[in-house]
């Protein structure tokens, strides 16, 4: 099962199988609407049907008198229930604007979706049936949907107390950036957008409020990835004393940022269990979600590179226009920012630019979705560096190498002022392209060209950077975020010599449970099986900042390391004490303590945990037990960096396009489990194609949302993906002690712009240089015919390979 | 709401005509997610999946007679080589445990222009068999569609049968989506070749508010097969008469712009799917595919 | 309401539902099998999959009254004898799942998948999957966790 690394690290390193998953595979787990609670009542939504308008009035009498109905309240109704709107914990600038935003509109709607009025009632249809009935009187307003139109002189504002739909300007600025580009002997400028995505985690979300009355005491269940942050923040959205509330996250299927938020249905759960005294369930609906969950990305990039005659780099300029949607979320107005430092990818520069404004429209608003900002930097430089290469007629791989930072192992300082950990761009590279077969490919490419076949092949490269580990909290300060950055564990070793790991992190499918094990079993020389993790619970595991940004393991599982440290310390004290030797005589290894030149002599930790419960024989000054907990604020992020590779074929007629080979090689530092690592970066590669390929949430002009489900919101399915070649390099990195740097993101982060430059790539001959994401068959045909292509006349297929039988456009069906 | 499960035809046609607003529940594939989102909430349901008339398939006058409750999943594996066409449109609906439920007739019934299984249905000339307890009336399914969700069935009808011919050459069908898989159609062409009738038939499906057939390239490509000899020798055809085929289909569209894709990619698409289809069953009748 | 009875995971069960119930919801809250998940409301992520009489079937596209009679089985009939599904087994080694919440439904296709069809190759279970949504996963390790319990279910029982 296990690969064996070596002696002492008999589970770290290897792919062991995960405990998480015979409850998952049995139906035995539990998911927050698996859970119910004598006497629940249920909880419904009225969402405004209109993107922008007044609410008159809300006629409640009609829904209050249908079957089971127990309560429902309008936004005037619950506006004494909070004690501040819901919280935004990520103002990034002194001057920006942050709109109050209640749970339940009170004046306005301002999208499609916001919550004007809930009802209660005994079951879920009837809540469902009730909520239907609730009149509201809506005054139509005029609606902002696109960033530029909301920006203009006299745009119809989201929010009147402000002078206009720009909530903030950010900006970077580092060496003389007017200067390189004007001297510069080439500079190559490029719009990109990156689509608004639907972040559909499979599991929707739910709330479930358990009030005790008598106690003023309130346990929350919620899908959520952050069960720590909520309790502190609802707290304070409710005027709630914090010690009175438990937040606890069940089984939670999938989150990608998307459960990483204070959302109105949790809150407004809290204020009716506080208001009526009884438990209450709400389930999201998938279409429901869809309008009330946060939306990712949707950003408008302007960049722009400067560099000499040979394609070297001497500056980058990236100018963002960002879309926040009708109110700030969590941390919606940090996402761009989480992008901000990397618009030079691993590639050197000296002057850089990085300028983002934040737009209020009457959308859904946007968040934390899966790479987070990084995407967004990591497909503007990768796109960019293609035109480059264009223009200075260098391969793609050439131009990456020659800009290139050269392989280091210590931190190094680059254009930002930020740190890298350590890297080895080229590394990732070289194993990559051998993966790939980059030169046959290149061969082949060139073969299709000269015979016009019909379909053309394309070759993209990504070699990509991103930020994890988020963050010290020193940093976060001085970027404005209102919360810390660190993280704690907890070991607690009990006198039968099994272990209780307690974390902080709130793991929604990344395999915690298995992975802090291994890093436990290795530490205390205790068996995998001994050790159990509790986390997502606030009760249990009271310090936490939970799981997102790739920082569960570069910052939990650190802290996790330096727990069992303090553990091996205090076990050396008992152990030499009880062995009747000093400390500096004992040699510690795989969980046994022995006497230097008697090894006879030893005392393992169980051993110890069993004597610290007695506490018989304890050296003086040493309290009983062994239990022990570290907070670890990391001193600097960590930059996970890869190389990914993509050949797509492009059907020239119909635009459709298809992936024949992914490779991918990541350096996430080292590995802890091979295994998940490899889930990880399959999953994320398919999430980068879903928003390069397929995903695009799409508004009308009145700001309604055109693709409101499931089966138009195109997310892929097996027979849209292709089998992904990945493999790693590990350059340890310097900022913790186990060399890990995260890899939850990479693939997400990597894999756009290795599509969007291999589908440029294999129409470059027809003078195509852009398209943008999704590169949909519509889309491509499109750029097709914009460039005066040769194929825009129906004409017959060249191409009749075996047929698939699946009634495609591809290759003829098979009748028997 | 009631749910009325009739376990034979006729028990189904006497509650249909007794409750002539009850909704026909076939494979619920369309039917239950109406309801979920509530847009429809009728006050009965007949559930015809215990109708055994209806999960039956016959031969007739030497054509199939195709019950309305046969699953998609069973038209593939058991009508494949009398029914090609429609056999590789069933592969392409929705996904194995929508095509283990769904039925021609259902889709029918939906009368969705992006019916997958619709075109075919035009192309080979099916004609759909309606009943009621007053009698038994058979349509041409280029009659049955009226408009989007819009068909022929008086209130007391039910769709019992689709009546095709078997396959005496090549068909065809293809679909453009978004992507592959469970993808309502962005437009679709199914193509019936007809040796013995030296005939051609079409089907368009997505590109219209109701699949449409496109005459004038069945008659321009008859022509060309009937001037140049070719159903009998069998003889390559040219790259323009292909080419003008598409040409023509493209134009027989009446597409609109939707969030799918737009009427100029719809009707673009359906001139290289025409060409495809022709070419592959072209290939196919010279034995060359 | 209507009286309903029906055999599920091999037990027989009467009940009475509302006839506008769904299948899901009756098998969720009524015999709570919970283990049979929603994720959708358009019939597409196929986190619903049971068999009904053998075949797969997404159980938010039936009413429960349809199901009257009928022979059902979810996930939590799918292990006997505490001894889990080659399947299960399957996804659990070839690390077929994370956050496991599409994973009931995607077992349950790949019961039908597998009965009804000889040696696949990865692109056959990949359309073989079409209906079932993962957002985990990438597919990649469901596809080998499928191909590798179709090779077990196929070999005779190793001792």
């Amino acid at each position: 099962m296990a690969q064996v690394a070596d002696q002492a690290q008999k589970f770290v390193g290897g792919g062991i199988l995960r405990k998480e998953d015979p409850e998952l595979l049995t139906g035995a787990a539990r998911f927050i609407d698996d859970m119910s609670i004598p006497g629940m009542l249920w909880v419904s939504f009225v969402r405004s049907p209109f993107a922008h308008a007044t609410i008159n009035s809300v006629d409640t009498s009609r829904a209050a008198s249908m079957p089971g109905v127990r309560a429902v309240y309008s936004g005037a109704d619950l506006a004494d229930e909070w004690a501040d709107g819901l919280p935004c914990a990520w103002p990034v600038t002194e001057d920006i604007k942050t709109p109050k935003h209640w749970p339940i509109a009170q004046d306005k709607a301002r999208f499609a979706g916001d919550a004007v009025a809930v009802v209660v009632a005994e079951t879920r249809p009837q809540a469902l049936d009730a909520a239907e009935t609730v009149d509201v009187d809506y005054e139509p307003l005029d609606v902002v949907v696109d960033m530029e139109a909301a920006l203009a002189d006299g745009a119809t504002k989201v929010h009147d107390e402000f002078e206009n739909n720009s909530s903030y300007v950010w900006n970077l600025d580092v060496g003389e950036v007017e200067q390189v580009f004007n001297d510069a002997a080439v500079v190559v400028k490029e719009r990109y957008y990156h689509p608004r995505l639907i972040p559909n985690a499979i599991e929707p979300r739910g709330v479930i409020c358990q009030p005790n009355p008598a106690q003023g005491e309130y346990t929350l269940y919620s899908a959520t990835q952050i069960p720590h942050i909520l309790k502190v923040t609802l707290a304070l959205t409710l005027g709630l004393p914090e010690q009175k509330l438990r937040v606890v996250a069940p089984d939670v299927g999938g989150g990608f940022g998307s459960k990483l938020n204070v959302y109105a249905e949790e809150a407004t759960c809290l204020a009716l269990g506080r208001k009526l005294g009884v438990p209450l369930k709400w389930i999201e609906t998938r279409s429901e979600g869809y309008l009330a969950t946060i939306h990712g990305r949707d950003v408008i990039q302007d960049m722009e590179v400067a560099a000499d005659e040979n394609g070297k780099i001497a500056g980058v300029r990236a100018n963002l226009l960002a879309d926040m949607g009708a109110y700030l979320q969590l941390v919606t107005p940090g996402i761009p920012i989480l992008g901000a430092f990397l618009y030079h990818g691993v590639y050197d520069a000296q002057a850089y630019s990085f300028t983002c404004t934040g737009v209020f429209t009457n959308k859904t608003p946007t968040d934390a979705y899966r790479g987070a900002g990084r995407p967004e930097a990591t497909y503007a430089v990768e796109r960019i560096m293609d035109a480059l290469a264009r223009r200075v007629g260098k391969d793609p791989v050439e131009i990456r190498r020659l800009n290139f930072l050269a392989p280091f192992d210590e931190a190094r300082e680059v254009v930002t002022g930020l740190s890298f950990d350590s890297g080895n761009y080229d590394a990732s590279l070289d194993k990559a392209l051998d993966m790939f077969g980059y030169d046959d490919l290149r061969a082949e490419q060139q073969r299709r060209r000269e015979a016009g076949d019909t379909k053309q092949l394309g070759i993209g490269v990504s070699t990509y950077i991103e930020m994890c580990g988020l963050a010290p909290s020193q940093v976060l300060a001085s970027l404005r975020y209102v919360a810390g950055g660190w993280e704690a564990a907890t070991i607690r070793c009990h006198p039968t010599g099994k272990v209780t790991v307690i974390t902080g992190t709130s793991p929604h499918g990344q395999g915690h449970v298995t992975a802090w094990s291994q890093i436990v079993a290795d530490e205390l020389g205790v068996d995998f099986e001994d050790i159990e993790v509790l986390h997502g619970d606030t009760a249990i595991s009271p310090l936490g900042m939970d799981s997102y940004g790739s920082r569960s393991l570069s910052v939990g599982g650190v802290a996790l390391h330096y727990a069992a440290e303090k553990v091996v310390t205090k076990a050396r004290t008992i152990a030499a004490h009880e062995l009747e030797v000093s400390e500096e005589d004992l040699e510690y290894s795989g969980g046994t303590f022995s006497v230097k030149g008697a090894p006879d002599k030893s005392k393992t930790i169980p051993e110890i945990a069993f004597s610290a419960w007695t506490a018989h024989n304890l050296p003086e000054g040493t309290e009983p037990g062994l239990e022990e907990t570290h907070v670890f604020d990391p001193p600097n992020f960590t930059f996970p960096s890869g190389a990914h590779l993509c050949a797509v074929e492009v059907d020239t007629e119909t635009g459709m396009t298809n992936i024949v080979k992914y490779v991918a090689v990541d350096d996430c530092g080292k590995a802890i489990n091979p295994t998940i690592i490899e889930g990880q970066v399959h999953g994320g590669i398919a999430q980068g194609i879903a928003e390069a390929m397929y995903e695009e949430a799409v508004y009308d002009e009145n700001g309604v949302l055109m693709t409101s489900s499931m089966s138009n919101y195109r997310v892929p399915s097996a027979a849209e993906l292709p089998t992904f070649e990945i493999d790693r390099t590990e350059t340890p990195s310097t900022t913790n002690p186990l060399g890990v740097k995260g890899i939850g993101e990479a693939g997400t982060i990597a894999s756009p712009p290795a599509v969007v430059n291999a589908t440029i790539d294999a129409l470059a001959p027809l003078g195509i240089d852009h398209i943008d994401m999704p590169v949909s068959p519509e889309r491509v045909w499109a750029a097709i015919k914009n460039a005066g292509g040769s194929t825009v006349d129906a004409r017959g297929a060249e191409t009749t390979g075996a047929g698939s039988g699946t009634g495609s456009a591809d290759a003829p069906g098979g009748g028997t | 709401m009631e749910v009325l499960q009739p376990t034979s035809w006729g028990e189904a046609l006497a509650a249909k005509e007794e409750h002539p607003g009850a909704v026909p529940l076939a494979g619920g594939t369309d039917l239950l997610v109406e309801l979920n989102f509530d847009r429809r909430r009728p006050e009965t349901i007949i559930d015809l999946t215990r109708v055994a008339e209806l999960n039956e398939w016959s031969h007739v006058n030497g054509g199939v007679r195709l019950g309305a409750g046969v699953d998609y999943t069973r038209v593939i594996a058991e009508l494949a080589s009398e029914l090609p066409g429609l056999a590789i449109a069933s592969r392409t609906v929705g996904s194995p445990q929508i095509r283990n439920r769904g039925t021609v007739g259902g889709n029918l019934g939906t009368s969705s222009p992006a019916g997958d299984a619709l075109p075919p249905l035009v192309a080979s000339g099916a004609r759909i068999e309606l009943a009621a307890t007053s009698g038994t009336r058979v349509v041409p399914v280029e009659e049955f569609c009226i408009a989007p969700k819009r068909n022929v069935l008086a209130p007391d009808e039910l769709i019992a049968a689709i009546h095709m011919p078997v396959a005496t050459g090549p068909q065809q069908f293809s679909k453009i989506g978004t992507r592959n898989a469970m993808v309502i159609a962005v437009a679709s062409f199914a193509l019936t070749l007809d040796p013995p009738a030296r005939s051609v038939g079409t089907g368009i499906g997505s590109a219209g508010p109701v699949p449409l057939r496109a005459t004038e390239a069945e008659r321009f490509l008859e022509g060309v097969l009937d001037e140049e000899g070719l159903w009998d020798s069998r003889g390559q055809l040219s790259e323009g008469a292909v080419a003008r085929f598409g040409q023509l289909a493209s134009e027989a569209s009446r597409p609109i712009d939707d969030v799918r894709g737009s009427a100029a990619y719809r009707r673009h698409s359906l001139g290289v799917m025409a060409g495809r289809t022709l070419a592959w069953a072209w290939d196919e009748y010279r034995g060359t595919l | 309401m209507r009286r309903i009875s029906l055999t599920v995971n091999g037990v027989k069960h009467d009940a009475m539902v509302e006839p506008r119930q769904l299948l899901v919801y009756f098998l969720r809250e009524q015999l709570a099998l919970t283990g049979t998940n929603v994720g959708c409301d358009t019939s597409t992520c196929g986190a619903c999959t049971i068999l009904v009489n053998g075949k797969s079937a997404k159980s938010c596209t039936l009413l429960a009254v349809q199901a009257d009679g009928a022979e059902v089985t979810t996930i939590e009939g799918l292990a006997s004898n505490g001894e889990m599904h080659p399947l299960q087994k399957a996804f659990h080694e070839s690390h077929g799942l994370q956050c496991g919440y599409c994973t009931p439904g995607m077992i349950m296709a790949s019961v039908d998948l597998i009965a009804n069809n000889d040696a696949m190759s990865d692109e056959d279970i990949r359309m073989g999957l079409e209906g079932n949504l993962c957002r985990c996963t990438g597919y990649q390790n469901i596809v080998k966790s499928v191909q590798q319990a179709a090779g077990e279910m196929r070999s005779p029982a190793s001792t």
